[in-house]
């Protein structure tokens, strides 16, 4: 069973201010996958996820959509504007259509049901990822995009984002593109990773990618030794199709 | 002698009739019903643009809005399509600027402002001196609203109120993040024109009765008391039409009284409130502490 294509994205290309960020980069997003960009700092991945979103118009190359695509956006930084009066609530009922239970689902499963009343000022950054990560599931997703959700949570943390992101995916039966510059936690949790540095260094399913040149040359200093630790399990008939490893 | 001029004195300040009747008296019913609906946009407006930091366009517009007026008078115009169709020109030019956001920086927008204001204040005093005051330009003049004005007022009130209806929700959306936003679906770039636009409109109306150097304060002063009461952005809008309402009430009535002018009577009474609601909500806060400590 092939799962449904959401999103194609073809030789996309990027320039900023004469400087080439993104090099004819070509990948696919399925319902039901999680697909992870790593690559180095610089490596143009959140200028990526930014053109995945539609943030970034003046990219040259093509990028398909399902029509109707919805998308649930955990930004690396958010600002906090502090003008403005927010509760949690109303920031998760800014998405239209939420009732109250969903969002009382949605904060419980971040473990931030208590933030509920709070004014989104007065959270510390951690919490405020935490129901910004809360926020990405409602409103029915068909594609959740995570920009370094896990920067500034320890490992423990980690792992628990991660199983987090992928009990999500099975739920709403969404596609996740997760960014992270981190692989090992990664790599046992998803369905396609794309290396990224400027071009794409090389893609596909994560145990090809961990043995593939081009990524052991950007990561030799990370990918020595705990890498066996997390080989990846698939949980999905359809994650071992053939289908993927001609990326 | 320009017949439709914007800033012109109906009832020159000698013939001010202060009395019971006066109250019914037909100027003043114009004035106090054009003040209401100003203060029923101004609140909602401001708030957007409070939390989108963007009332310093209204400031640019606003000044460069008096080259506006200048052209409108030289073209025997009424002034507030010369107004209307600078502000739009601004606006319309700046988001023809690949960035948005770059486009307003500081600068950009202090060399139109003030190359808008410069111009204007040439072209007035190129003209005839008996055809407009720069004092109402300056500081407006609620009460020289005439039946004209307050017709223009009324049905900018009702489009922007229409808009802003409408477009709540995105317009909340993206105060709080563009790019969560703009992922979720709402066109920012499309919104954000459509705000500018409305800001423009807003300011070209507001000058008439508040000039070009006070508008910023009707969109700025009410919001902010308003911000230390509220716990959501529909909440703040509330307080802010009662803090409008008030200053309204606070401003015109002192204005009578003492025979000061009408908009920065306004502007001050706006400050009393928000100095009380300072001093009020800091010291509930600090009881509050008290107790729970």
């Amino acid at each position: 069973m092939i799962p449904e294509l959401l999103l194609r994205a073809s030789e996309i290309s990027y320039s900023n201010g004469g400087k080439k960020i993104l090099d004819k980069v070509s990948f696919e997003l399925y319902r039901g996958q999680v697909t992870t960009i790593i690559g180095p700092n610089g490596a143009g991945k959140s200028t990526l996820t930014s053109i995945v979103n539609g943030l970034i118009e003046n990219y040259s190359g093509e990028i398909e959509r399902l029509p109707s695509l919805k998308i649930g956006y955990l930004p690396q930084k958010v600002y906090v504007n502090t003008l403005m009066p927010l509760t949690v609530l109303r920031l998760m009922q800014l998405i239209q259509g939420v009732k109250d239970t969903e969002v009382d689902q949605a904060l419980a499963q971040t473990s931030v049901a208590y933030l509920k009343y709070r004014q989104v000022q007065s959270l510390s950054e951690g919490e405020l990822k935490r129901v910004l990560l809360a926020r990405t599931t409602l409103g029915y997703p068909d594609l959740i995009v995570l920009d370094e959700p896990t920067a500034g949570v320890d490992v423990t943390g980690e792992i628990k984002m991660y199983e987090l992101i992928g009990e999500f995916r099975n739920r709403l039966q969404c596609a996740v593109l997760l960014v992270s510059h981190d692989l090992h936690l990664v790599m046992s949790k998803t369905d396609q990773v794309l290396c990224l540095n400027q071009h794409l260094c090389c893609s596909g399913l994560p145990e090809s990618v961990s043995k593939h040149p081009e990524y052991l040359a950007l990561f030799a200093d990370q990918s020595d030794n705990t890498l066996a630790v997390y080989a990846h399990r698939h949980d999905h008939v359809h994650d071992v199709s053939g289908k993927q490893e001609t990326f | 002698m320009h017949t439709a001029t914007i800033m012109s004195m109906m009832y020159p300040a000698s013939k001010k009739p202060f009395s019971m009747v006066g109250w019914l008296d037909d100027f003043l019913v114009r004035s106090i019903l054009a003040a209401l609906m100003m203060v029923s946009i101004a609140a909602p407006m401001g708030c957007l643009m409070v939390w989108q930091r963007l009332t310093f366009l209204s400031d640019t517009l606003g000044h460069a809005a008096v080259l506006g007026v200048g052209i409108g008078l030289l073209l025997e115009i009424n002034p507030l399509f010369g107004v209307l169709a600078v502000v739009i020109l601004i606006v319309f030019s700046l988001s023809q600027v690949a960035n948005f956001n770059n486009a307003l920086s500081e600068t950009a927008l202090a060399i139109i402002s003030h190359t808008g204001l410069a111009g204007g204040l040439i072209l007035l005093g190129a003209l005839p001196s008996n055809s407009v005051g720069l004092e109402a330009i300056l500081f407006g003049d609620l009460l020289a609203t005439t039946r004209a004005d307050l017709l223009m007022i009324l049905v900018t009130t009702l489009i922007l109120l229409f808009v802003l209806i409408r477009h709540w929700r995105p317009f909340v959306a993206l105060s709080v993040s563009r790019e969560i936003a703009q992922a979720e679906g709402i066109s920012v770039r499309k919104e954000q024109f459509l705000m500018y636009m409305m800001i423009a409109l807003l300011v070209a109306v507001l000058m008439k009765m508040m000039g070009v150097l006070l508008i910023a304060a009707m969109l700025v002063i009410p919001t902010t008391s308003a911000r230390l009461l509220s716990q959501n952005p529909e909440q703040m809008v509330l307080f802010s039409l009662a803090f409008g309402f008030l200053s309204l009430a606070g401003g015109i009535t002192s204005s009578f009284q003492f025979d000061w002018q009408t908009g920065p009577s306004i502007v001050l009474s706006a400050t009393i409130f928000l100095v009380i609601t300072l001093l009020v909500t800091r010291q509930i806060s600090l009881c509050t502490r008290r107790q729970s400590r």
